[in-house]
């Protein structure tokens, strides 16, 4: 199914740890992680609370560094940028989703949407276009003058997914998107991602605890206590299926299987 | 933990977080308890000739402060409280009662409260010796200063400062009971959801607030003496409802009208300046109100206090050209002055000046209805020239009248304007063909402003004439004979002593030679006198002024903070979108230079008009003394941004 996938290396983590507090009494969080993703792949990334997931997705999105290991993205090692290159990085290369959208409240849906363009000197019709491109493919073109208190849950969601897809970045991180939505916003969503991520060949890698959103993955990787415990490949498996797989490593590795029924 | 830690801990929180709050009012307290120490204060008010102006002044200077310092702690502990909202709700959560709640706050506060005291009147009676030297030099005191440590001021000023605290206490009470635990998880989220002001109104309320403002402006220009009161009042109102409404919705309006141009391409730095500030302004037009109109008053104090202090010797110098005029030398006092300035050695150029004094009648030229009639004290130019006086000869039959008071007396119009008028002497109608016409009027004075009549001064010849014309009238021996004659020719005895000290000298020796129970008018006398008043009036205004300017720009500052608090979030969203920490901190940048500059902005407009009409009052420029304490009032002012910008630049460094 997933014909998208093509053999060039989009992502790469190479034994990336992580550990937080002083030296000598560090906490170690992530122990050693290698990770490959190709381009055009949705990975998803699950785990029980304290797993490192959420770390994980830091360290790879460039906004938070590994105490050891190299992140690559596109061939071009981040980990050891400085600020200034960082920061040009994500604004050309990356997208991002959070659970609580994180939008401007004093911005309109368009602006927004528009913000992530606004610094690459793009003209104003280019991003005019892009916009509207954006806009019908998410289904929010009437929403352009409202601000964020006005919008439902699902309709802010798609802003931030409008604001982290407008300038086609070649990858997109998700930290929980759907965490803070009710199962039809949650699909309607996650429908409109990944056909999107089809259509534009971008990659996506989602961080949720939610079996049904990742059922929506090409792959999902299991963590547990800082480490990768499994993966699960979809194949050409359907969606119903491979939800089933899901549910069943999770079984196995405990935590929150439990409270998803 | 007990309660008294519990205290203890958030007391230690608070200090380093309000640290301007705590300046602010330790600042205040030690300045009320100069104040009024300064009002008990025996040894002053005697080196005055006023001595209870003194200490009204001082009385008066205590209670703007304590107004200013209650506007600014009722705003401050508000703001506070809010900010430590969830903290509260926490309390009251983990089980506290709402009653607990109160106990902490209350003995946390008054223990800050009492700490700030006592700290404001150690320092206040620390520094009082300072402020003694500088108002002894500003007023031209010498000699050394006594410093005394008032008790009753520092009891005085306790009292009023903890009548403040108890008032802010019962603020506190009132808050905690009248929030539910929701409101007070939600006040930090509870900022004014953002909506698009509807276009017509906001145009209409826009325009009308410039419109207001302007109105005011213009009938400042034009206010006269018979419409003085209810006129400023109008122009006050006019102009504060125009800057509420300004701040309420034409701002808003402007720069909604900038982004619909945008049509959604607004970019990072409008995104953080043009946005968050054009919703923002509409909930705080009250507040903003206040700081605009409070910087306008004070500007407005300090360039007029300013002024007449920098200008003090120039206005004296234009009621008083002669150090010392003595009118005919009959009775001696001129000759026997003389004497008493060669006695002490004093070098002095004595001038004699003859005048003429007669009733006369000044008359616009179009209609004789318009006259005015009035005593006319005639002084021929050159013989004032002589005496080194800066009088141009006018052409015969001309007369320029000398008024030090001119521009006061007609406040609105130019004292120019329907020159010439005619000057019609009944006396001497029918001996000459010549009428005296009024061709300048002059704002200053040709001889001293006490003697008696409005001072026309003509060429020589003219004076001659008119003289001439006057003696020669058969009634005139007789009338020398009253007591105070009709008309007269007289004569004055002019003395300029050039060397300060030795003037000083001769002004004490004046005295003596005025008749009893007059006051004598002399230069020196004039001057010192001017200078005390003007010099009280600077000092006060000039510590009001900068406690004004410091509880406004804290004011900023504290809602500054709170708002960097709010829009935490959105640093660490723009982040992550890829904008660099310069890019926001040059957005931010751009939202303070607003937040601040429009009050500025607006309260100068304000203060240079209502300077420019107080200018009446004083003849010389006000350009440069008002230029100067406004360009220091901005100076200090813009302290208070980049304490601001520190702030935002470490919550956005800490965003990422």
């Amino acid at each position: 199914m997933n014909t998208n996938v093509s053999q060039k290396t989009m992502l790469q983590a190479q034994s990336i740890r992580k550990s937080y507090g002083k030296k000598g009494s560090a906490q170690q969080v992530l122990k050693g992680i290698d990770l490959h993703v190709a381009e055009g792949e949705f990975v998803g990334i699950m785990g029980p609370s304290g797993s490192g997931k959420t770390t994980l997705l830091n360290v790879l999105a460039t906004i938070d560094r590994p105490t050891e290991g190299k992140v690559l993205i596109e061939d071009a090692d981040v980990s050891d940028m400085k600020d200034a290159e960082l920061s040009a990085f994500r604004r050309k290369k990356l997208g991002f989703v959070f659970q609580d959208y994180n939008l401007l409240d004093t911005l309109t849906v368009k602006e927004n949407i528009l913000l992530p363009v606004s610094l690459g000197r793009r003209n104003r019709s280019g991003a005019e276009l892009a916009y509207q491109a954006i806009a019908q493919s998410l289904g929010i073109e009437g929403l352009a003058d409202k601000y964020p208190h006005e919008l439902s849950g699902g309709q802010k969601q798609r802003t931030s997914a409008g604001r982290a897809l407008i300038h086609r970045p070649a990858l997109v991180f998700a930290d929980e998107p759907t965490g803070a939505l009710d199962s039809k916003s949650a699909s309607n969503l996650l429908d409109t991602i990944s056909k999107l991520n089809l259509e534009r060949r971008g990659t996506i890698v989602m961080v949720s605890h939610d079996p049904v959103a990742s059922s929506y993955c090409s792959r999902v990787i299991f963590l547990k206590d800082g480490r990768i415990y499994s993966e699960v490949y979809r194949g050409d498996k359907s969606r119903q299926a491979f939800f089933k797989d899901i549910m069943d490593v999770q079984a196995v590795l405990g935590g929150e299987a439990v409270d998803v029924v | 933990m007990t309660l008294f830690e519990l205290v203890l801990r958030s007391m230690r929180k608070n200090i380093k977080h309000y640290y301007l709050y705590f300046f602010v009012f330790i600042f205040c307290t030690s300045l009320y308890f100069v104040f009024v120490t300064l009002q008990h204060d025996v040894s002053l008010p005697d080196r005055m000739d006023g001595g209870s102006v003194f200490s009204q002044a001082f009385l008066a200077a205590g209670f703007l402060l304590l107004l200013i310092v209650s506007v600014f702690t009722i705003y401050a502990n508000r703001l506070f409280f809010n900010r430590r909202s969830r903290e509260i709700g926490l309390y009251q959560l983990i089980g506290l009662t709402k009653r607990g709640v109160v106990q902490l706050l209350l003995l946390e506060n008054t223990l800050l409260g009492i700490g700030a005291l006592v700290a404001g009147i150690v320092c206040g009676a620390l520094v009082y010796r300072i402020f003694l030297v500088l108002i002894s030099s500003l007023l031209g005191f010498d000699g050394v200063v006594t410093v005394h440590f008032s008790l009753s001021a520092m009891y005085q000023t306790a009292a009023v400062f903890a009548v403040l605290i108890v008032l802010t206490s019962i603020q506190m009470v009132r808050m905690t009971y009248r929030t539910t635990l929701i409101d007070l998880f939600q006040a930090e989220n509870r900022h004014e959801h953002p909506s698009t002001p509807a276009n017509g109104p906001a145009a209409v309320f826009g325009l009308l607030g410039i419109v207001l403002i302007l109105y005011g402006y213009w009938q400042s220009g034009r206010i006269s003496q018979n419409t003085l009161f209810i006129g400023s009042l109008a122009i006050l109102g006019s102009i504060i409802a125009g800057t509420y409404l300004l701040f309420r919705v034409t701002i808003g309006w402007l720069f909604g009208r900038i982004r619909r141009a945008a049509n959604g391409h607004l970019g990072l730095r409008r995104a953080l300046s043009l946005a968050p500030l054009m919703h923002r302004m509409r909930g705080q037009a009250n507040s903003l109100t206040v700081i605009t109109v409070l910087s306008a008053m004070t500007l407005t104090m300090v360039a007029a206090a300013y002024s007449f202090y920098y200008s003090a010797g120039k206005d004296t110098r234009n009621a008083l050209p002669y150090d010392f005029a003595i009118e005919n030398g009959e009775s001696n006092a001129a000759k026997h002055f003389g004497e008493e300035l060669d006695a002490k050695g004093i070098r002095y150029d004595h001038r004699k000046v003859d005048a003429i004094r007669l009733t006369g009648k000044i008359c616009a030229v179009p209609s004789l209805s318009a006259c005015e009639e009035t005593t006319l004290l005639v002084l021929p130019a050159e013989q004032l020239r002589q005496t080194g006086a800066d009088i141009p000869v006018p052409e015969p039959w001309n007369a320029a009248m000398y008024d030090g008071n001119a521009k006061l007396d007609r406040l609105t119009q130019d004292p120019n304007a329907d020159l010439p008028k005619t000057i019609e002497m009944d006396l001497l109608k029918s001996e000459s063909g010549n009428k005296l016409q009024l061709t300048d009027v002059v704002n200053r004075f040709a001889m001293n402003y006490n003697v008696y009549g409005d001072q026309l001064v003509v060429s020589e010849t003219t004076f001659r004439a008119l003289k001439a014309g006057m003696t020669a009238l058969p009634q005139y021996e007789q009338e020398q004979m009253k007591e105070r004659p009709d008309y007269a020719a007289v004569a004055f005895d002019t003395f300029q002593v050039p060397d300060k000290p030795q003037r000083k000298t001769a002004s004490e020796a004046y005295a003596a030679f005025v008749p009893e129970g007059s006051h004598p008018f002399d230069y020196e006398r004039e001057y010192r006198d001017k200078l005390q008043s003007f010099g009280l009036f600077i000092f006060i205004t000039g510590f009001l002024g900068l406690v004004f300017l410091i509880s406004t720009g804290s004011m900023l500052y504290f809602k500054q903070m709170t708002e960097a608090e709010q829009e935490k979030r959105s640093f660490i969203t723009l982040r992550q979108l890829g904008f660099e920490k310069k890019d926001i901190l040059k957005g931010i940048m751009r939202k303070q230079l607003f937040v601040f500059t429009i009050p500025l902005a607006i309260g100068i407009a304000h203060a240079a008009f209502a300077v420019k009409t107080v200018s009446v009052l004083v003849p010389s420029s006000i350009v440069v003394p008002s230029a100067t304490a406004m360009g220091g009032y901005v100076l200090i002012y813009f302290i208070f941004v980049l304490l601001t910008m520190g702030y935002y630049k470490k919550i956005v460094k800490a965003a990422i």
